[in-house]
């Protein structure tokens, strides 16, 4: 419908679409912003961990294993592959092809759900074979635990607004030009995903 | 920017949206950020007069040695509720929420804040956490003091956590603020205003925003870990249990050592409109000072550890963390004699807030001294924990950052209400407010190196002729904030009709009827120059209509 007139449109820039180009803008920046506030929350905690990881009582500390860096790994791997999908779904979108762009949007959703439960079946595993919980196993239980937790919190939210995302599309919520909701679901999965990179790190590999 | 390109496009910037109607949405659920800087205003008023009554109960404990007026467990509470509401429920969110909020999108030539809505959601946030907190003292109130050191503050009841929970949503509501605020001046000047034309109280708000936005988020962290290790028992500072009390140290002035420029930088802001309008001279230095307050807002976040010199921080430490103090005075420095520049040769009215301003300059300057004194290791092992240190910061914050807050009422009240606060009441105001302040905490300075600690409801009695001469002065104090509101409220109702623009100012907010309309401007005004440059005329066009009785062009076309 408005895709044609856009084209033709495009170096006249109507004032609705410029307003509509001063919205985004406001809301990409906003958004930016928030996205990083959000690596500070993260951060913290990071440093936090390292803190007290380093303060001098041997790490992992007495009675602790080392998580399971088999089975994360492989979870990771899931992520990252989520992270791909996201990306390819986002450019289906802004090429007008939608069913790929479906397509790759609920594989990101069931990719995300995968990465949720093996994030269940890791601390399952940690709390019935080595009795390792959030408050009884010292600064390792009160670390991991808060900081994948509060990652894999932000999984969950992604996934339900990848799910709000994927319905809000189909009822024609945005078009080929107007999409920024889209754009910012995409940045807020390639977030968790960069977050993920260093908890990875720090948690299972040094 | 080519400026007349610009202005011809109608954006978002430019839109006017219908008036809100009803009691409801115009003062309670505003979504316009006059009446939102206004209820910041208040509230935060509300909340002085609160903790303004905790710090007498503190003044009349301390008339005697032997206190005896409150138990030694209540008046841990009571400086514990008065140093928290007065860091997190008076000034930040009156220099940020309340002054910013009003002031700065005037200032850009804006209609709004870039998020109107995220805004409302942020003030509401701060009344709940203000209630929140002094709810606490049903339960049990906090008892370690502002900063909340483990392990006293994870033993004692369920107030701390409740604490916990209060400060972690003004927390979120400044975030949210400074979000806010640094998309509107990235994205919502009027055409023509660069950044170099900016005025510089947006220059401060500029500067302040990110520090809202990181240190803010940073102790929210801390606080999350607190509550979580006092609910869950979860041991993240808890030394019995493999935590680290210094933990919470680092996390708490990664923040709060920020916060104090979260405190002033605001007020730098105000100073810096009040001088040049008052001695009718453009500022001097005008990007010395833009500048210092970004670089004060930048060193400001790696310096924290000056905290913490007497919590076995290594040494190797402790020295860079002393010199990265002592170079934040230069650009402190730098704007101290910008402003006494900008006064000098210049021809000065004497107005209440010109007088505020200046006793800002004095009062702001020695408590800066006295934080380079303690800036240095050892001086600081010395005065570390005693009334040295009170005595410092509340020079920083009531001589600093109050008397800014009381300028820039006197200055700005005009365009918050379309009346004149009282002249005569505010100058005893001012004078009462300056001595009683005086001899309430410069006697601590001496009382510190004596040896006066801090923090404990009696002292020996050597020190009592000193804490009466402090107590007797901060009632003189109290009156005169009486004194202050006395002069709002009448003023509010009888005072003179203020007039778009009663001081001569420059900056646009001057520009447009007192109180402005809610869309602040008919036609959004193109800018051309700074505006500080008072022999020059001034640099804005499209402003003809702002002051007749025409409604804007907008609005009436939908009349038809
Ligand atoms: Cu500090």
């Amino acid at each position: 419908m408005a895709v044609a007139s856009a084209a033709l449109d495009a170096q006249h820039h109507e004032p609705v679409d410029q307003l509509y180009a001063e919205t985004r803008d406001m809301r990409l920046i906003g958004f930016l912003f928030f996205l990083f506030s959000d690596v500070v929350l993260f951060s913290s905690f990071i440093f936090a961990y390292l803190y007290l990881r380093n303060s001098g009582q041997g790490w992992p500390p007495q009675g602790v294993p080392r998580p399971d860096v088999a089975l994360a790994a492989l979870n990771s791997a899931i992520l990252f592959g989520s992270g791909a999908t996201m990306h390819y779904a986002l450019e289906n979108w802004k090429h007008g092809k939608f069913f790929r762009y479906a397509g790759f949007m609920i594989a990101t959703i069931i990719l995300g759900a995968m990465f949720l439960t093996g994030q269940v079946v890791e601390y399952t595993a940690l709390y019935t074979k080595e009795h390792v919980t959030w408050g009884g196993s010292g600064i390792f239980g009160a670390s991991f635990f808060t900081l994948t937790g509060m990652h894999g919190f932000h999984v969950l939210v992604g996934v339900f607004y990848l799910i709000t995302l994927l319905l809000q599309s189909v009822h024609g919520v945005y078009s080929k030009d107007k999409y920024f909701g889209l754009t910012a679901g995409t940045l807020y999965w390639h977030f968790v995903d960069v977050i993920w990179v260093v908890l990875f790190s720090i948690f299972y590999l040094i | 920017m080519a400026v007349a390109a610009v202005h011809t496009s109608g954006g978002i910037a430019d839109h006017i949206h219908p008036e809100p109607q009803g009691f409801i949405r115009r003062y309670v659920f505003s979504i316009d950020h006059k009446i939102i800087g206004i209820q910041y205003l208040i509230t935060g008023f509300v909340f002085l007069v609160l903790a303004g009554l905790l710090a007498e109960l503190i003044r009349v404990q301390l008339m005697n040695a032997n206190g005896g007026f409150i138990s030694p467990d209540t008046y841990n509470e009571i400086y514990t509720m008065h140093g928290s509401a007065m860091v997190w429920l008076v000034i930040i969110p009156i220099v940020t929420g309340g002054f910013g909020n009003f002031i700065f999108p005037l200032q850009l030539g804006a209609r709004d804040v870039a998020f109107p809505w995220l805004n409302m959601l942020s003030f509401w946030m701060f009344p709940v956490a203000g209630l929140l907190l002094f709810s606490s003292f049903l339960l049990g109130a906090p008892v370690a003091g502002w900063t909340e050191y483990p392990p006293m503050s994870l033993q004692g009841g369920v107030g701390t956590s409740m604490w916990c929970v209060a400060i972690f949503l003004v927390g979120v509501s400044s975030t949210l603020t400074g979000m806010n605020f640094m998309v509107t001046i990235l994205k919502m000047r009027a055409p023509g205003m660069t950044f170099t034309r900016m005025p510089l109280f947006v220059w401060a708000q500029l500067a302040t925003a990110p520090l809202s936005m990181v240190a803010t988020t940073a102790l929210a962290a801390a606080l999350a870990a607190l509550f979580m290790e006092r609910q869950f028992g979860i041991p993240f500072y808890d030394p019995a249990r493999g935590g680290s009390p210094v933990l919470w140290q680092h996390m708490f002035w990664f923040y709060s050592h920020p916060a104090v420029y979260i405190m002033i930088l605001p007020v730098f802001g105000i100073i810096s409109e009040v001088l040049p309008t008052f001695a009718r001279k453009p500022v001097f230095g005008y990007k010395l000072i833009a500048f210092s307050s970004v670089a004060i807002a930048l060193a400001g976040f790696m310096v924290w550890a000056h905290h913490m010199f007497t919590s076995g921080l290594a040494p190797y430490l402790q020295l860079p963390f002393m010199i990265l103090t002592f170079t934040i005075a230069v650009p402190t420095g730098v704007k101290i004699f910008s402003w006494m520049a900008t006064l000098w040769g210049g021809k000065i009215h004497y107005t209440t807030a010109l007088l505020f301003a200046v006793g800002f300059l004095a009062l702001f300057t020695f408590g800066g001294v006295t934080g380079i004194f303690l800036a240095a290791v050892p001086f600081d092992l010395h005065a570390h924990g005693t009334y040295f240190i009170v005595g410092h910061f509340h020079y920083v914050l009531v001589g600093g950052s109050l008397m800014g807050i009381f300028a820039g009422m006197y200055y700005w009240f005009p365009k918050f209400s379309g009346r004149m606060l009282n002249e005569t009441i505010g100058k005893w105001h001012f004078w009462l407010f300056f001595v009683g302040f005086n001899g309430t905490f410069l006697p601590m300075h001496w009382l510190g190196f004596l040896g006066m600690p801090r923090r404990v409801a009696e002292y020996d009695p050597q020190f009592q002729m000193w804490n009466r001469v402090e107590s007797v002065s901060s009632f003189i104090m109290t009156f005169a904030i009486l004194l202050f509101f006395i002069n709002m409220f009448v003023s509010m109702r009888n005072g003179k009709k203020a007039g778009p623009n009663p001081w001569g100012g420059r900056t646009l907010e001057w520009m447009i009827p007192s109180p402005p309309h809610y869309y602040n401007f008919k036609n959004i005004p193109t800018v051309y120059a700074l505006p500080y440059d008072f022999s020059e005329p001034l640099p804005y066009k499209g402003l003809e209509d702002e002051l007749n009785d025409k409604p804007p062009a907008q609005l009436a076309g939908a009349h038809h």
